[in-house]
């Protein structure tokens, strides 16, 4: 009895009773969404460096071939290199690891489910060209940029445009740019995983809260510029920056010339 | 408004491309002019920002929700040549390693979002702030230009698939691209655009402004204060549309030749004769007849000849203004 009265003396009348509060549910789905995004984006540059993935192939003619067989494919009017080229591309793909295959076939069909909404309409006029060529091209030109990404070393895949008169600079921000999405993607990450812990039931400035994501992820931005340049300095940089890249000729190669010299002839004769 | 690989032809593809060169040479020479080289690779961290903007949902009314590019708002930190190149090495990495637009249309994106629509929203904002002092100005051109700079670029997007099926036909007259034509693919694109995507660029672009007018003032006071010269930007964007002229069948009104004018329509009842003045009057022969030149390509032909039309007026205006002022202008690089 003493003890209830001390109790009830020392802590204030609000805090003894039990509330049984339920916060009203509230999405944002502009939130869950960015997070999606950002994770995805996120997870595929680590994973880009994923040793077992990479097909051991200079990465140069890797580019020449992905281009030429882009390329071949949009200027053909033969609806049997196109029905080669996908069939091609899918057993290609079905030699590629389970993640490779995944996140191939994920973007690639979201963009053929895309080309066949926005083709569908053709059919009620009697079209059913566009629908077999446009349809199958745009599927087997996406999965073949998709894979020269996930079976290539990024880095090599930026240094390797040196053979194609890009200068050193010009690759130099290329590469800041992919370590600095990867940073400042982190970064966002964390706003936005702050932004959802500290609203609790219905926050109607959520919906505000982009402009200050943005607007602080731009000041972060800029701050991390300065802190990079700074750093650089320190060390020396002057703004000369040389790309170095030695290939040797494998038989990889061989085999990827042999594929684009098939194409070539494969376009002649269709 | 990423396009895909084979939506456009090669053609339409390599012509974008080649549009956007001049550009990016100038965007470099004027972007190293103000920053030194040790500084360059601060435009990594732009492009860096400029991509993961592509990628951050804006909420919209209805619980959905949106993209912006935020071309317009790097533009306006940063100015027009620096947002173009941001752009560009965003677009780049998103086209090359994340699969997302196409690598032939690469050309033809950058030309849509990393200089229609920074250039042209820039050039609109410019305009509105310098007639209206203070703030007022400045968010009312952010936010005009925010919206007809990405319906500007959706509408160029849209001529670019619209001209597809009158340019490339097989044998049998089935279109190899784009299969819809001017009259589809411009309501298609634009009323989106008009609608939805241009509010979003325009609730982007001014809320983020306002954020950093608030958090950090000092940056918006570096914005280098500069006569624009977006209006280059401009020009250059209509040569490049300059092939919409093949569409038209009729002569511009009072500009007939000898072959159009006996089917001159007036009051319902066509002319049904040549002059005789016209018959027999002087006829010149041009360089580029009917902006065309022979053995190439008849849109190629439109480009050059507007190319050539704007140079020769640049040439003849900086004569004229030369002799005038007796000193040397500044051209639009040096």
């Amino acid at each position: 009895m003493i003890n209830d009265d001390i109790n009830q003396n020392a802590l204030p009348q609000w805090l003894i009773k039990t509330e049984a509060y339920a916060p009203s549910r509230d999405s944002a789905p502009f939130i869950q969404k960015s997070i999606i995004t950002l994770l995805r984006i996120l997870s595929r540059i680590h994973a880009q460096n994923a040793k077992a993935h990479i097909i051991q192939a200079n990465p140069v003619i890797k580019m020449l071939y992905t281009f030429l067989f882009v390329l071949l494919l949009s200027m053909t009017g033969s609806l049997s290199f196109v029905a080669i080229a996908v069939v091609y591309q899918l057993a290609v793909l079905s030699l590629m690891r389970t993640e490779v295959l995944l996140g191939v076939v994920k973007v690639s069909l979201g963009v053929a489910l895309f080309t066949f909404i926005v083709l569908l309409p053709t059919i009620f006029y009697g079209n059913f060209y566009s629908m077999q060529m446009i349809l199958p091209k745009v599927f087997a030109a996406v999965v073949a940029v998709n894979l020269l990404s996930h079976t290539t070393r990024w880095n090599e895949l930026t240094a390797s445009v040196k053979y194609f008169h890009v200068p050193d600079l010009f690759i130099f921000v290329l590469d800041i740019t992919i370590k600095y999405i990867l940073l400042l993607g982190e970064f966002s990450l964390h706003m936005l995983y702050a932004v959802q812990l500290r609203s609790v039931g219905k926050n109607r400035n959520k919906v505000l809260s982009f402009s200050g994501i943005g607007g602080t992820l731009f000041l972060k931005s800029r701050e991390m510029a300065e802190d990079m340049v700074a750093a650089m300095t320190c060390r020396g940089f002057s703004g000369e920056y040389r790309v170095y890249t030695k290939y040797r000729f494998r038989k990889m190669d061989a085999l990827y010339v042999l594929i684009m010299a098939l194409f070539v002839l494969l376009f002649i004769y269709t | 408004m990423h396009i895909p690989d084979n939506y456009l032809s090669p053609v339409t593809c390599a012509v974008m491309a080649a549009a956007m060169v001049p550009v990016w040479t100038v965007s470099i020479k004027k972007v190293k002019a103000e920053i030194t080289a040790a500084k360059m690779p601060m435009l990594g961290v732009a492009a860096a920002f400029s991509f993961l903007m592509m990628m951050f949902n804006i909420p919209l009314p209805g619980g959905t929700t949106g993209h912006a590019v935020g071309g317009i708002f790097i533009a306006v930190l940063l100015g027009p040549f620096a947002a173009c190149i941001s752009v560009t090495v965003a677009l780049l990495i998103q086209a090359f390693l994340f699969g997302d637009g196409g690598i032939l249309a690469f050309g033809a994106n950058c030309f849509n979002m990393a200089f229609v629509l920074p250039f042209f929203g820039y050039a609109v904002y410019k305009f509105i702030k310098n007639r209206f002092k203070g703030e007022k100005g400045e968010y009312i051109g952010m936010a005009v230009g925010a919206y007809f700079g990405l319906n500007l670029a959706a509408l160029i997007t849209a001529i670019e698939f619209g001209i597809q099926p009158l340019l490339f036909k097989n044998a049998a007259g089935q279109p190899l691209y784009c299969p819809y034509p001017l009259s589809v693919a411009i309501p298609a694109m634009m009323l989106p655009h008009l609608l939805v995507a241009g509010f979003v660029e325009v609730a982007f672009t001014v809320g983020l402004y306002t954020f950093i007018k608030k958090a950090s003032p000092e940056i918006i006071n570096e914005v280098p204060e500069k006569k624009g010269k977006a209006i280059y930007g401009l020009v250059l964007a209509l040569i490049c549309l300059t092939p919409l002229g093949l569409l038209a069948t009729g002569t511009a009104w009072g500009e007939w030749g000898a072959e159009d004018i006996s089917g001159v329509i007036t009051k319902g009842n066509a002319l049904g004769f040549v002059p005789e003045g016209m018959k027999k009057g002087f006829s010149f022969n041009t360089f580029m007849p009917d902006y065309q030149i022979n053995g190439l390509p008849e849109i190629v032909g439109y480009i050059l000849s507007a190319v050539a039309g704007v140079v020769i007026f640049v040439l003849l205006f900086r004569i004229v203004a030369g002799l005038m002022k007796g000193h040397k202008s500044g051209g639009l690089v040096d």
